[in-house]
């Protein structure tokens, strides 16, 4: 035996007499840079999204992320965990596989790795079992990689150049016997000078996403949002609900300018980042407006459909995922990116306002009755945020068609997503210029609203979860699609629920 | 008249006509969208994007925009945002009809240091080439979405079916030209472990141009050799060289003819072999070609050598139809097999079982082409990505495919028709003298990638740099980076670039910059009084 490994051994028999042995792993290693999935950011980050894919939740039982990433690391150098580390094993064809179980370990997973190739070789068309075979082997890879020390990447400082090793590499006998003899805590302080290293050679800047991790602060603005949504709607106090709103719109500037400064784009690249900025843009949108036409109800629909937003981030993390990853090369365009999608995700903001307002006063149309002139004033505040939205979404549709000009060479190409925005403004428009003819009456007007921002949805979210992935291949298994099914099956029950009470409003 | 005129255009330029219009073209532009997830971006275009239908929506769609504005007029004051609105997308509509009708849209493809001129355009064509009488016709195909009936003719030949998504139905049909070599057989097999199953055929037939007589899958390879052939490997052969007179099907081997190799100065083997009057010396190890006395290979000989040795390190299978041939590295020997009763065999790699599934002397295994709708998945086609055209040429009918154009002869002149895209020559021409990929760091996933082209007109040489988001301009084409592609051998990278010609682009402009400042001073500046705002339709009634 090495004498490395025999100080693995002592050191792990050392720990193994306390219950959960953690070694070196401590949650001061979430400052540590670590490159993986083309950049440069702290291990916290990197290893919550690791464990998350793994497990589907952030924590391994008392276990931080970081804990839990570095144990599974510690196993390439023979150090046991006693750590339970389950997989779920979602589709129905893929428990038959494993006798119905729906959770494994990931260790018996390992073994069963030809099993599962097997099987996913042997389905032919690309469907939705085959689509969990092929996610449940990119996550025992996973687990395979990180156990095997290759997944955790430390920087090698050689004078100004940075080269990334795996942590197998990294550790090796010299080093550890060398720091040993001049430390208690070899592994915790080998570890503090790549850190320092690093960090003198190339800056610290990744440690502003270990702060913007920690800070949490989509959590902070539910919070306030939900408690100046509660100030307005419970207690009638206008001012401490527009105080919160303020403290709200600050928190979400702050967390975009920190995003915008780790990512180095504009906040508009995926699901999360677009539901982020619509409900802030959509908050202060209606606080201006309000602010401008001396309107207190559409901070109301601000907050609404803020706190949605806020939810979305906060619960639905397998629909839209907060990590920050490169960009195809053909959105690589700021100018671009921050002048048509933020156009387009504002409008839908600002068309999102009218859906909120739209769907309360069908609702309290169906509770309570209005009377025409409250149903023409309450008409008049959905006018006004539609013609916010539509202004922006036809500058936003005609943005994106010079881009698409500048860097393809075709100005209108009938693509899913354009044609969908375009549908999504003939249809608002449709409404609008029906609105003058006897075929929308003041008392359809606001169902017509709530049932269009559906095409909304379907030009949002329908074009990347339900067309762009097949129709005929996954049809509504996948988390989008259930999301967007649901949102469209609620709405319409509500709109057929509440139609027969849209006539009764009293003069 | 006048009358019908004014009732024509207040019926067109009210608002139900567009509420109506816009709601039609949404709910086609929606059918689009499915049709496009489902059967692909082409197949959308060829049903309903670019068909008349879909354009006389939105031609209407123009009037009624054109109608609204003038039943407005003469112009009131607070409806000048309405106007610049309705005015925009009027100039909106004229620029897009005037790049439908003019513009042109294309790809051109370069390969490294090549220099190329060709623009390839999104058409379907019959291309007729008569190399003896230097004549050349491009015939144009429908832009149909389902197969089509047509009377397109040239000459002695008529395109009588075009069907612009196919897929491959295998068929084994009777040969055309009687042949009278007993080498002409083809099979199909298939090889199988616990792993992997795959069917393959192997054709010797020279009218099958679909299959060949030798593939490789993984690291096994496999070669289809004349039936005569198997006779050979079977024979007690110290030099483990076979001859093959490709001209009277036999075989045999240097020990049969008691020949003796000999050894160069070198160490090479070699010896000769006397064929009627013509001497023909070999170099077994290195070519299988006869030499000339100056060490040329010769094509044409009518014998050629087979080293055996050659084969015994890496796994290669020999298959004769149905017997098979393969060294056994255990017993350092050959075994031809035969296969069992259940037409199966074992081969000695991986578990594989090799099937027999069919075996012919002279049918012709070929792909006939099926129309199917096809079916896109991530943005490529997977099934329907091939394309055919029935030709008739006096009696006798062909396919025509983009895999696999028709030669022959009429009245003994050369005539080649294909099925290809429509294509035309830049004045001018380029050259790919570098390609930059770059990759995200630690991951195999593209950042960017750039082409650096020489540019040759008769003005000289100029280099440019093409990357995303930055095309190239130049005598009114515009060249935009669109995708690339690797040679698996070389490793070197092609660069497929899109071009486009669009003299609707400022009008367009022109358009969207009146619609966008337009709507801002419709709903912004037009500060109207509630009372106004139910005015707002401007039809002094």
């Amino acid at each position: 035996m090495s004498k490395f490994m025999q100080f693995i051994a002592v050191f792990t028999f050392m720990f193994s007499v306390q219950a959960t042995e953690t070694y070196f792993c401590t949650n001061e290693l979430g400052k540590m840079p670590v490159r993986q999935g083309g950049r440069i950011k702290p291990l916290s980050v990197h290893a919550k999204e690791s464990i998350k894919h793994l497990t589907g939740k952030s924590k391994v039982g008392d276990l931080s992320a970081v804990e839990a990433y570095c144990l599974l690391s510690a196993k390439a150098f023979g150090m046991p965990s006693k750590m339970e580390f389950k997989g779920k094993l979602e589709h129905r064809d893929t428990r038959k596989l494993f006798d119905g179980k729906k959770e494994m370990s990931y260790e018996e997973l390992m073994q069963e790795q030809r099993t599962i190739r097997s099987a996913w070789m042997r389905i032919k068309e690309d469907n939705g079992a085959k689509k969990d075979l092929n996610r449940l082997l990119a996550k025992v890879n996973l687990y395979q990689d990180i156990t095997a020390g290759n997944n955790w990447t430390l920087p090698l400082i050689n004078g100004s150049e940075t080269t990334w090793v795996p942590l197998a590499s990294f550790l090796t006998e010299e080093k550890v016997m060398a720091m040993k003899a001049s430390s208690s805590k070899p592994f915790e302080t080998l570890f503090k000078n790549v850190r320092d290293e690093y960090i003198k050679t190339n800056g610290d800047d990744f440690m502003l996403e270990y702060q913007y991790d920690k800070m949490q602060l989509m959590r902070v603005a539910m919070l306030t949002t939900l408690l100046a949504l509660a100030a307005l709607v419970l207690f009638k106090k206008f001012t401490i609900a527009l105080s919160f709103s303020a403290i709200t719109l600050i928190i979400q500037t702050i967390y975009l300018v920190m995003r915008v400064y780790i990512s180095g784009r504009a906040p508009v690249t995926n699901m999360y980042e677009t539901v982020m900025f619509s409900g802030y843009g959509g908050l202060f949108l209606a606080m201006a407006i309000g602010h401008f036409k001396k309107e207190k109800a559409f901070i109301y629909m601000g907050l609404g459909y803020n706190v949605c937003c806020l939810m979305m981030l906060n619960f639905a993390g397998s629909m839209v995922s907060e990590s920050i990853s490169p960009l195809v090369p053909v959105l690589r365009d700021n100018f671009w990116l921050s002048t048509h999608v933020t156009t387009i995700i504002l409008s839908y903001g600002a068309l999102a306002l009218s859906w909120i307002m739209a769907n309360t006063i069908i609702i309290k149309k169906f509770f309570s009755k209005l009377s025409k002139n409250d149903e023409a004033y309450y008409n008049d505040l959905i006018y006004t945020s539609l013609k916010y939205g539509i202004v922006l979404l036809a500058a936003g549709i005609i943005l994106g068609g010079v881009w698409a000009d500048y860097s393809w060479g075709r100005f209108w190409g009938w693509d899913p997503k354009e044609t969908w925005s375009l549908i999504v403004l003939c249809i608002y428009m449709a409404i609008l210029h029906g609105k003058y003819t006897n075929w929308i009456p003041g008392h359809r007007f606001a169902h017509l609203i709530a049932a269009a921002f559906m095409s909304v949805m379907m030009a949002w979210f329908g074009v990347n979860y339900i067309l762009a992935s097949g129709l005929h291949s996954y049809g509504f298994s996948e988390g989008g699609a259930i999301f967007l099914g649901t949102f469209f099956t609620i709405q319409t029950v509500i709109l057929l629920i509440t139609l027969k009470s849209s006539k009764t409003s009293v003069a | 008249m006048n009358n019908l005129y004014n009732k024509i255009e207040r019926t067109i330029g009210g608002l139900k006509f567009a509420v109506f219009i816009i709601l039609i073209f949404s709910l086609m532009m929606t059918i689009g969208t499915f049709v496009e997830s489902y059967y692909g971006t082409d197949f959308a275009n060829r049903i309903i994007y670019k068909t008349p239908f879909f354009m006389g929506i939105q031609f209407f769609m123009f009037l009624s925009i054109l109608f609204a504005t003038f039943v407005r007029l003469p112009m009131k004051k607070r409806l000048y945002g309405f106007y610049v609105i309705h005015t925009g997308l009027i100039v909106i509509g004229v620029g897009s009809f005037v790049t439908y009708i003019a513009g042109i849209d294309g790809t051109i493809h370069l390969p490294p240091m090549t220099p190329t001129r060709q623009i390839v355009l999104n058409d379907d064509v019959i291309e007729v080439v008569m190399p003896d009488d230097n004549k050349r016709a491009s015939l144009n195909l429908p832009y149909a979405a389902l197969t089509k009936d047509l009377d397109v003719k040239y000459g002695d030949i008529e395109v009588i079916k075009y069907l612009p998504f196919a897929e491959k139905v295998l068929s084994w049909e009777n040969e055309l030209a009687k042949t009278n070599s007993p080498n002409t057989h083809s099979s199909q097999y298939n090889i199988a472990n616990d792993n992997v199953a795959e069917d393959f055929i192997l054709s010797l037939h020279p009218e099958s141009y679909d299959f060949k007589a030798s593939m490789t899958m993984g690291l096994l390879n496999i070669t289809y050799l004349p039936k005569a052939m198997a006779r050979c490997f079977t024979l007690p052969n110290k030099d483990k060289l076979i001859l093959w007179n490709s001209v009277e099907s036999v075989c045999t081997t240097t020990e049969e003819l008691g020949i003796k190799v000999q050894k160069t100065s070198t160490g090479k083997r070699f010896f000769a072999i006397k064929n009627g009057e013509t001497v023909y010396s070999f170099l077994p190890d290195l070519s299988p070609w006869a030499m000339d006395p100056d060490l040329r290979p010769i094509q044409n000989s009518p014998i050629r050598v087979f080293s055996m040795e050659l084969f015994e390190e890496k796994p290669h299978l020999f298959l004769f139809g149905e017997r098979a041939a393969f060294y056994d590295k255990d017993e350092k020997k050959w075994l031809v097999q035969a296969f069992d009763n259940k037409k199966q065999m074992e081969l000695p790699w991986m578990g594989f079982t090799l099937t027999l599934l069919q075996h012919h002397d002279k049918k012709v295994p070929t792909y006939l082409p099926k129309a199917t709708l096809p079916i896109q998945k991530n943005g490529q086609l997977i099934k329907g990505d091939f394309k055919a055209a029935r030709v008739k040429i006096r009696d006798n009918e062909y396919w025509v495919t983009n895999e696999r154009p028709v030669s022959l002869l009429i009245d003994a002149k050369k005539v080649n028709i294909y099925l290809t895209k429509k294509s035309f020559m830049l004045p001018f021409e380029f050259t790919l003298s570098r390609f930059k990929m770059e990759k995200d760091p630690g991951t195999n996933s593209p950042a960017s990638y750039e082409s650096f082209v020489d540019l040759f007109t008769d003005s000289g040489t100029s280099n440019h740099h093409i990357y995303m988001n930055n095309p190239l301009k130049y005598d009114g084409f515009t060249f935009y980076q669109a995708s690339y592609s690797q040679d698996p051998e070389t490793g070197q990278y092609s660069s497929t670039l899109s071009v486009n010609v669009d003299q609707g682009r400022p009008i367009k402009y022109l358009g969207s910059l009146l619609l966008v400042l337009g709507s801002i001073w419709h709903y912004a500046l037009n500060n109207r009084s509630r009372k106004k705002e139910n005015d707002i339709l401007g039809l002094d009634s």
